[in-house]
């Protein structure tokens, strides 16, 4: 890779050697990956997590060990010009009723996290930083972690990421430049996989479906569905979520929907290929059913908001809730970024789901804590699939009302 | 008796490792999948649920999903739980980085379909500088 006399020396130690280490990390994550050279990154979204692994039985050297790194780098400022968001975990951990958590966890984040705000990191405690305010524009170069946020920003926004993890982010953003490969150029930005959408998606859980089917066909590639509507907000996020969950994707296209696939043919650079897999109305069902391992219906936490609810899905539960109440051991809980909660408060749904017995929680998602959890209902298909193994919960995969009517029955009771 | 197949392959991340290989043709997250603590494999319905990754070559098709792989993967080498070196079908970006930042050997392209050559179980060495693998079969 051509380095300018600048980068040169900033990895030979001119700058110290925390950078000097970002930068080795740039170059050669760049390498491997075939970039020729940097390129200035006009934003970036991090993760600066404390690992949940306390109350897992980790050393506490490898918790000081990987916490201290985080520290050291924002003991760094972002690089001038850049707009860096990032995103803590846990910080409300302590009002919630989960005590298989360690203290110290919050303890320790809330340390990191007051350190990247002096970094100049803007804390969006939020895995959707494009709903509260990180919006990239079209065609601008970023850096970020959050899978799910990853595809949204090239897809939905035509923003150009490559599928960041937290230490090239950081690196990214106190160095103000990138390796250019991958989806960073035109030229990998065209479909690899034809994906022809016959089924009827009448729900976000429903585009989340069908990114989950479509992810694990697509692998790294970039699928292009074809013969579906435009989604809502809330149904791209599920079904970039999703892809990313069953998949390795960084970006899709939607024929007539997305930036970049006015056309079958745009989205494929040419001429489309003739091969494609459908999914039907069978399909769809076939994949809620691959994800759900129910052996009895009684439920004990219901989840709302993976990735992270909008203010529209929290003013919808509000309303399937109002004048309800969740049925007594089952604990519901909507997931969100503060921003959005704050807005919640102030309209009023806050008052509305507590009063149901619900919570609106911030800043995290149960599949990064510890929690009992046997029976999980969710409109998430990346919760349901991760709940799985890191809960070791049953799941079921369902559109928001059917959830909410599992929350206040205390039972599943099916998606009707 | 041991027969020794040496396979041609593309160094992604330098180094050189060798271990008891822990093979899958599917794909992995870290993040979610992974528990760094044991390990593990706690992905239901994975090929290598309940598998442990500690000092194995993992030869599988590519990382995929979470963005917190490689912090996973540190998380892993701090516990001593991590994989020795990695055989990828197919590059993901995060396997890639995880592996730069953590300084585990991984390699890619090889001249034989590792599916067919490698079982779950073999001696392999994995030598990303000079771009060979080396697998050791024994009865």
């Amino acid at each position: 890779m051509e380095l300018t006399p600048e980068q040169r020396a900033t990895l030979e130690g001119a700058r110290g050697p925390f950078l000097a280490q970002c930068m080795r990390w740039l170059v050669e994550w760049g390498e491997v990956m075939g970039a020729r050279r940097l390129i200035p990154v006009a934003n970036t979204h991090v993760l600066l997590p404390v690992p949940n692994l306390m109350a897992r039985g980790a050393s506490p050297r490898t918790i000081e060990t990987y916490v201290g790194g985080l520290k050291e780098a924002c003991r760094h400022r972002i690089a001038p010009g850049c707009y860096c968001t990032v995103h803590t975990l846990f910080l409300t951990l302590d009002e919630l009723d989960v005590p298989e958590n360690a203290p110290d966890q919050v303890r320790l984040q809330r340390e990191v996290s007051e350190l990247a705000t002096l970094a100049g990191f803007i804390n969006t405690f939020t895995c959707v930083p494009y709903l509260v305010g990180n919006v990239p524009l079209k065609g601008q170069i970023c850096a970020w972690t959050e899978s799910s946020a990853v595809v949204y920003a090239n897809s939905i926004l035509g923003a150009r990421t490559t599928r960041h993890g937290n230490e090239s982010a950081l690196a990214a953003s106190l160095l103000g430049v990138v390796p250019e490969f991958g989806v960073l150029l035109d030229e990998n930005r065209k479909g690899t996989l034809r994906v022809e959408v016959s089924a009827q998606l009448s729900s976000p859980a429903d585009w989340g479906a069908l990114g989950y089917f479509a992810g694990k066909l697509a692998g790294l590639g970039i699928p292009v569905f074809n013969g579906v509507r435009r989604p809502t907000q809330e149904e791209a996020k599920q079904l970039c979520a999703a892809l990313a969950t069953s998949g390795g994707v960084s970006m899709c296209h939607i024929v007539g929907a997305t930036p970049e696939a006015p056309t079958l043919g745009a989205a494929f650079h040419g001429e489309a290929p003739a091969e494609f897999v459908v999914f039907t109305d069978h399909t769809l069902r076939q994949t809620y059913a691959s994800l759900r391992n129910f052996t009895g219906e009684e439920i004990d936490t219901v989840i709302l908001g993976c990735p992270h609810a909008s203010l529209r899905e929290i003013a919808e539960t509000a309303e399937l809730l109002r004048g309800r109440r969740v049925a007594a051991g089952v604990r519901l809980w909507v997931d969100t970024a503060r921003g959005i909660r704050a807005y919640a408060d102030q309209i009023g749904y806050t008052a509305i789901i507590e009063k149901a017995g619900a919570r609106i929680l911030c800043d995290t998602c149960p599949t990064n804590m510890r929690m009992a959890a046997q029976r999980i209902v969710t409109n998430g298909f990346k919760q349901a699939h991760y709940a799985r193994g890191m809960l070791g919960a049953e799941v079921i995969v369902a559109e928001t009302s059917a959830c909410v009517r599992a929350a206040i029955a205390g039972r599943w009771l099916g998606d009707e | 008796m041991s027969e020794v197949l040496e396979i041609k392959a593309r160094g992604v991340t330098k180094g050189r490792a060798a271990g008891v290989a822990l093979v899958a043709d599917a794909t992995l997250s870290f993040w979610g999948e992974v528990d760094p603590v044991t390990g593990r494999v706690i992905a239901v319905g994975h090929p290598l649920e309940g598998q442990s990754l500690k000092g194995r070559v993992l030869v599988i098709r590519s990382t995929k999903g979470s963005s917190a792989t490689p912090m996973v993967l540190s998380l892993a080498q701090l516990e001593g739980t991590a994989p020795v070196a990695f055989v990828n079908l197919e590059v993901d970006s995060l396997a890639a980085l995880g592996s730069i930042v953590n300084r585990i050997p991984m390699v890619t392209d090889l001249e034989r379909n590792p599916f067919e050559v490698i079982r779950t179980g073999d001696q392999v060495e994995v030598d990303a500088d000079c771009g060979v693998v080396r697998v050791r079969y024994t009865d």
